[in-house]
């Protein structure tokens, strides 16, 4: 017993702050805004556009014969009303996975690029505020905002109170998602919950299962001091305890 | 009273009532954090197959395709099985037909479920334990809005499951012991012992105890480690 009440006491040391910063953050989990902390505030579903002319649409067969890359898959997609086939080339498990796409013209076969102008227009699609944009810019993964995003995108950011980001990927037009200052306050605690210094996005990390291990057993051996206390009748509603 | 001894007595009493609560956080905390989570959701068990698609496979036109099915959308030709199909949907329904020749391959037959699970599962040489249809009373670990599906079983380590959809012929999701396991822990560790209570007042009330309780043992490490002499003068 001797040896679990010593434990308890310089296990407290190792772990004190810690067990703070998870409480608290804990808490603040339960407080806060969960709606405000998606970081969809201004976030709309896209118009939904024009019909397609299926007429005019090439045939996928046709486009296969064309390529000289393995082709995974051809999917015919809408961006800003018109019609593109995307090619996948590599294909990850989900699509925040590394993925590889050409995107086509589905009536003329014409390759298309995603550039700023069309991630620009992307992005207002999506977004419901009525700020203008501040800036746009191309970049790699991995992003702070969405630090499991494998893909290149282009990030929208627009100029309102929230300062939202709006994230397209580069190569097929996907609509990432937004983020907002309310979703980073909110991301911040959740880096610190999960100890996640390197912000990966994730809680396995070594410095997490270290911390967990010793919170562990200063848990269990002050449950046992509870329990010794309890078995020899120290919780007493007198004052002499 | 002193700090000391207040602190020693509020510690403990709040502990009597919320330090069963921190056994479990600690329990479940550390069984999240050491298992790796794409491992618990599964990602290993699935093959991230690279099949190159043949203008050959397809004999049946996207032209022929909208003739027949005129309010297709999202139409995507891929490969399911080593064939090429179609797969889209419409306002109500997702569809899948063959690219050679335009047939239905809807709704999924138990033998071309078991085809699709064997053939998306990461071990080819793994024998399948039980196959069954679940069109109500979904298990705790599926969503409603997937039924019907097929359930299939592997007989392998830890059990994995993959459900695939009767109206799609996809993998809506699998699942293995660590995965049902990691459910548990986390509706644990986040107190969801009562049902269909957004607002979790439980942990709440427990979270701000448990704080408190903490403080008052930060003060105790205080005065028995850095102050230890007190201890006798108190």
């Amino acid at each position: 017993m001797k040896l679990i009440k010593s434990l308890h006491k310089w296990l407290s040391v190792l772990v004190a702050l810690q067990l703070l910063v998870w409480l608290g953050s804990g808490l603040f989990f339960n407080l806060m805004d969960h709606s405000k902390a998606r970081g969809n505030e201004y976030r709309i579903k896209a118009p939904e556009s024009v019909a397609i002319e299926h007429e005019r649409l090439l045939e996928p067969s046709v486009l296969l014969k064309r390529q000289t890359k393995n082709v995974n898959s051809i999917k015919q997609i809408k961006l800003l009303d018109q019609p593109y086939y995307l090619l996948n080339h590599s294909r990850g498990l989900y699509d925040h996975f590394y993925n590889e796409y050409t995107l086509l013209n589905a009536h003329t076969g014409k390759l298309k690029v995603i550039d700023d102008v069309m991630a620009t227009k992307l992005a207002q699609q999506t977004y419901g505020g009525n700020a203008a944009i501040s800036s746009s810019n191309k970049i790699s993964s991995p992003f702070d905002d969405f630090p499991k995003e494998k893909n290149a995108a282009w990030q929208i950011n627009f100029d309102d109170e929230l300062n939202t980001s709006v994230y397209i990927d580069a190569s097929s037009g996907r609509l990432v998602g937004h983020s907002n200052d309310d979703k980073r306050f909110a991301d911040f605690f959740f880096m610190l919950h999960f100890m996640d210094y390197g912000t990966v996005g994730g809680f396995n990390n070594w410095q997490i299962i270290f911390f967990a291990l010793l919170t562990l057993l200063f848990c269990i051996t002050g449950f046992i001091w509870t329990l010794e206390l309890l078995i020899e009748g120290r919780y007493k509603t007198s004052r002499e305890s | 009273m002193s700090w000391h001894r207040t602190s020693r007595k509020y510690h403990k009493w709040l502990m009597l009532f919320v330090g069963l609560q921190f056994v479990i956080w600690s329990i479940s905390g550390t069984y999240m954090v050491i298992l790796d989570i794409d491992y618990i959701h599964g990602d290993t068990l699935v093959t991230d197959k690279q099949i190159s698609l043949k203008s050959g496979q397809v004999n049946y036109s996207m032209a022929k395709l909208y003739i027949e099915y005129p309010k297709a959308k999202n139409v995507e030709l891929t490969n399911m099985l080593d064939t090429a199909v179609y797969r889209f949907k419409d306002s109500e329904n997702k569809y899948l037909l063959s690219a050679d020749t335009g047939k239905s391959l809807l709704p999924l037959s138990e033998a071309d479920a078991v085809k699709v699970a064997k053939y998306l599962y990461e071990d080819a040489n793994v024998a399948i334990s039980q196959v069954s249809l679940i069109s109500e009373n979904p298990p705790f670990e599926l969503s409603a809005r997937h039924l019907p599906v097929w359930r299939i079983d592997f007989d392998d380590f830890a059990s994995p499951s993959f459900y695939i959809s009767v109206n799609s012929g996809e993998l809506v999701t699998k699942r293995h012991t660590y995965w049902r396991l990691f459910d548990w822990m986390f509706s644990f560790h986040v107190m969801d012992y009562v049902e269909e209570d957004p607002s979790n007042k439980l942990l709440l009330l427990v979270s701000i105890f448990a704080l408190i309780a903490s403080l008052f043992g930060v003060v105790l490490t205080y005065f028995r480690v850095l102050k230890p002499k007190k201890r006798r003068a108190v």
